[in-house]
């Protein structure tokens, strides 16, 4: 294809250079100008982790042609101020620690620059709005918002630089609120994370994915593929010199699917060719023949004697079953005044780390295998690597590239293996990166979880017994599923003292996409079956929900559900903490909002109506008005 | 029965802090550089939680400098000691107590050598924000010059530690064990509006009291509550990955829905402090906690609000007003009614853009 000049005023200097005819305005920023800020979230416009200004308009450039470029003004994260300097706005971003994974940061910093030139004196809500098309995952965005109004205050002089200031210490540095870190490298869009790294003579991968649930591959031709121009290797689970198999608690996934595929996008062959579109195009070339097995798709099918097995080490697709017991169940129920029965379920949930998977790969001099990953485990990952790839543990070395969102997700060798094995098999450098669908689809999610609760209760208020049963689907692979069921389990019954418990877990293998580690690992499943069961009983009752909790909260000393003696033990000064701040009226949950008087504080947000930046007289119901 | 209605709720929840029912460790090396700078090599792995200032405070607080001078030589397998993963709540307390027992030991190889060049007790020597002196003397000079001292007499101040957290395994018959050394303890409140013609759940305020054992970073801290009950707000409203025979539906996040800066709360964070008895740093965790009972707080204010009790995650609107209609057929909203007349300025703008 004929190459496409592309001359365009960027960051203020003309530049001048070929492109790819089908390049976005993202591909060109990045490949072609090395310019990184500007990241590749999602590349559907959803995200706004590659804004930029085009003739002073903000845009999402994975959404605009180069060519559509030619001849603009193009302002990037890197033009915003001069190198080694920062905005006002930047800073303040340091200063209220507005960064944490830093991903989406630069996106961020250019939506909200877009935000103060747009409108210089924009409210909160118009703030708020301009900021919409941003995601961000870590902050919360509560920060961020700080930040814009700190930058307003000052440039409209309201508020003197000196805020941007790092506070003064007192006698320690724990406890003080230090300015981060790493911020001025990722307000500035200077950090390079993995996907930004070019190495010289780097080889792009690609990976060929199953499109069954679950499926025995018959045979995998890959002749066509390896014969193409530019392709430089192809891999298998042929390629596999060691004991395949990873995952965080049983080893039961291959680095390439072996002889079947278990779910929808696992990987079953790649390509390590000169350019991305080259490993792309030879994916298409190699032919897998597969035999559809049966699927299993529905956790409470799955320990049914005539299921489907997924694994053959576990016939009864059973990936753990976490039992704990104390006391006597029958007699804890017998002693209560009232039971309660209900069930409960949640779904499963996306990390949605903003930076999606990649890494590099590498073979160094002295035949060390390096993987340079955003892995939030890489000393696991070395052991595991080293048995597959069959090396002394000190000839396989894991990088950590810095990490823009885990939350649980980073922690599972999904890509890893597959990068090392194309490094050996081309000793060239080799780098992989993940496009938002294929990071949805082969990386691990939350368990979902049905749970089926029973409580029992005296009229005062306390706890006689629990029963908690509560069954997860933990998907194709094993991966953190073990210790999501253990934890889920010690937690479940919450922070209460419970003389008589029965409780078990259960994560069984299916053909839906692995769940595994994510923020709680099966904590908050249960205690949010837990927690609504408190508050059923507290209505039951007719008692406060903090009254209802303070009765049965462990104190220091206290026995918890394994038999755990409590040495201390915070939940009163917690709950009293929340009461107080929240101002809470005191009642029993009986449905009572429209009585209460404590509604509508200053510590409260308005509701949202959108139209904020164009201020049209909405005529949307306002509960604060009403009770006004 | 009025459009909008507005209530509240709370949840209480606890966590495990560190590796579960297991024995955990975390290793890390300190030097008291030239220039008076601290160095400081571990396997940490800085998720976004801002662990690598945590530990440049930490460093620095030991070592008598600032945190600014401190470098962190970070994760990388065939360069820093091992500190595992990133996750489980751990790095603070794991690797925050290692690096704070390596740099204190770095500190006081400086002082052995620093009290027999001044002739005065090792127990006299103080360090601070880049100055070294001893009690009750005039002797005083800044950490430049002590670390040039020090390896003037030939000795390089070096440290290193490892920490170790004491969990043990569970019973495989009843579950009984000791899971972790430190227990954390939080609750938090929301405050919702329902939409009753919409069935839109907005939440408008969260409270949110955790105890972290000491706050290292109390910014940081609430850069973490603020960042977990968001989470736990997507999870209660709108998130769900969605699978037919294993393909997914939501591939992408245009069918992938989650929080924008318009639905965030105020969010109310308020720092407690109990502070661990079995940790030099006496500092716990903050990560995960911190999203645990939100979900279930927004449930109990929904509840309070509307009189429908949501169990089954996410509480979309259909779900609640599918909720709604069971409670109260006769009574069921037609959403259609509520649409806004478009016009024809509107129209225009919307194809603008």
């Amino acid at each position: 294809m004929p190459k496409l000049t592309i001359t365009a005023n960027v960051n203020g200097r003309k530049i001048s250079r070929e492109t790819q005819p089908f390049s976005r305005l993202l591909d060109f920023l990045r490949e072609d100008l090395n310019l990184t800020g500007a990241k590749e979230g999602c590349g559907a416009g959803e995200c706004g982790t590659c804004s930029v200004f085009v003739d002073g308009t903000l845009v999402k450039s994975c959404l605009m042609p180069a060519a559509k470029a030619q001849g603009t003004r193009i302002e990037t994260i890197e033009g915003l101020a001069k190198p080694g300097s920062l905005t006002v706005l930047q800073k303040a971003f340091h200063k209220t620690g507005a960064s944490q994974c830093g991903y989406c940061i630069p996106g961020m910093v250019m939506a909200a620059t877009s935000a103060l030139r747009e409108n210089p004196n924009a409210d909160i809500e118009e703030i708020k709005e301009r900021l919409g098309g941003n995601i961000c995952r870590c902050t919360g965005y509560t920060k961020i918002f700080e930040a814009v109004e700190m930058t307003k205050a000052i440039l409209a002089g309201d508020s003197p630089e000196s805020v941007l200031e790092e506070d003064k210490v007192g006698d320690s540095y724990i406890g003080a609120n230090v300015r981060r870190l790493d911020a001025p490298s990722k307000v500035s869009g200077r950090l390079k994370y993995a996907a930004d790294i070019k190495m010289y003579d780097m080889l792009q991968m690609q990976v060929l994915r199953s499109p069954f649930a679950h499926a025995t591959i018959r045979s995998i031709d890959t002749h066509e593929a390896e014969a193409m121009d530019g392709v430089a290797c192809v891999i298998t689970a042929d390629d596999v010199p060691g004991n395949d198999g990873f995952g965080v608690f049983v080893h039961d996934q291959p680095i390439m699917a072996r002889g079947k595929v278990r779910h929808v996008g696992e990987a079953v062959a790649a390509v390590a060719a000169e350019d991305v579109l080259t490993a792309r195009r030879a994916l298409s070339k190699i032919k897998v023949e597969y035999e559809a097995l049966p699927g299993l798709y529905d956790p409470s099918e799955a320990m049914k004697p005539d299921a489907p097995i997924i694994h053959d080490y576990a016939p009864d697709n059973l990936i753990k079953h976490i039992p704990i017991r104390k006391g006597d169940i029958e007699k804890g129920f017998a002693e209560a005044d009232i039971i309660l029965e209900d069930d409960f379920s949640t779904q499963q949930v996306e990390h949605a780390y903003l930076e999606p998977e990649a890494g590099i790969a590498y073979v160094d001099p002295d035949d060390v295998v390096v993987v340079i990953s955003p892995s939030q485990n890489i000393t696991h990952h070395r052991h595991m690597l080293a048995e597959i790839i069959a090396k002394p543990i000190n000839k396989v070395r894991f990088i950590m590239s810095p990490v823009g969102g885990g939350f649980g997700g980073k922690e599972d060798m999904i890509y890893q293996g597959m990068l090392a094995l194309g490094a050996m098999k081309t000793h060239r450098p080799v780098q992989l990166n993940f496009t938002r669908e294929e990071s949805l689809i082969a990386s691990a999610k939350r368990h979902p979880a049905r749970i089926h609760y029973k409580m029992g209760l005296k009229l005062d208020g306390r706890l006689t017994a629990i029963s908690f049963d509560m069954l997860s689907d933990g998907g194709a692979y094993g991966m953190s599923s073990e210790g999501v069921m253990r934890k889920a389990a010690i937690l479940s019954c919450g922070p209460y003292k419970v003389d008589n418990v029965n409780i078990d877990t259960r994560a069984v293998y299916t053909n839906n996409t692995p769940s595994g580690a994510f923020r709680t690992f099966g904590g908050m499943q249960a205690q949010f079956a837990t927690e609504s069961m408190m508050d059923m009983a507290a209505e039951t009752l007719g008692m406060d929900p903090f009254a209802i909790r303070r009765i049965n909260m462990m104190t220091i000393g206290a026995t918890t559900h394994t038999q755990q003696t409590l040495e201390t033990a915070s939940l009163d000064r917690v709950l009293a903490a929340a009461e107080t701040a929240s101002r809470w009226e005191k009642g029993a949950p009986t449905v009572r909002g429209s009585e209460r008087r404590d509604l509508c504080g200053p510590d409260t947000r308005q509701s949202c109506t959108l139209g904020a930046r164009i201020k049209t007289n909405h005529n949307n119901p306002r509960f604060c008005a009403q009770v006004a | 029965m009025s459009r909008i209605k507005r209530g509240r709720g709370m949840a209480a929840s606890w966590y495990g802090i560190a590796r579960t029912a297991t024995i955990d460790r975390a290793g890390a090396w300190a030097e008291l550089d030239d220039g008076g700078t601290g160095k400081v090599v571990t396997g940490v792995t800085e998720i976004g939680e801002g662990i690598l200032t945590v530990l440049a405070q930490i460093a620095a607080d030991e070592m008598g400098i600032k945190p600014e001078d401190v470098t962190i030589g970070d994760n990388d397998t065939a360069r820093s000691p091992e500190a595992a993963h990133a996750g489980a709540t751990r790095q603070t307390y794991m690797i925050g107590n290692s690096v704070a027992l390596a740099a204190r030991e770095a500190l006081k190889v400086l002082h052995e050598e620093l009290a027999d060049h001044w002739d005065v007790a090792t127990s006299d020597l103080r360090a601070f924000d880049g100055q070294v002196w001893a009690e009750g003397t005039n002797h005083r000079m800044s950490m430049d010059e002590a670390v040039a001292t020090c390896k003037a007499r030939g000795v390089v101040p070096v440290g290193s530690a490892s920490f170790t957290a004491h969990g043990t395994g569970l019973d495989p018959v009843n579950g009984s064990g000791s899971p972790w050394q430190a227990y954390v303890f939080g609750t938090q409140v929301a405050e919702v509006e329902v939409d009753t013609w919409t069935g839109e759940v907005q939440v408008l305020g969260i409270w949110a009291a955790h105890d972290v054992g000491r706050a290292i970073n109390p910014r940081g801290v609430e850069g973490q509550i603020e960042g977990g009950v968001v989470q736990g707000l997507g999870q209660a409203l709108m998130e769900e990955y969605i699978t037919d025979k294993g393909h997914a539906i939501t591939h992408g996040f245009a069918k992938y829905i989650l929080p924008t800066s318009l639905d965030i709360p105020q969010i109310n964070s308020i720092i407690v402090e109990d502070p661990d008895p079995k940790s030099p740093l006496r500092a716990k965790g903050i990560g995960e906690p911190s999203l645990v009972p939100t979900a279930p707080a927004i449930m109990n204010a929904i509840y309070d609000a509307i009189g429908v009790r949501i169990k089954t995650l996410p509480a979309t609107p259909e779900r609640i007003l599918k909720a709604l209609r069971e409670r109260n057929p006769k009574q069921t909203p037609v959403a259609r009614d509520n649409r806004p007349q478009r016009t024809n300025t509107a129209r225009h703008s919307a194809a603008t853009i």
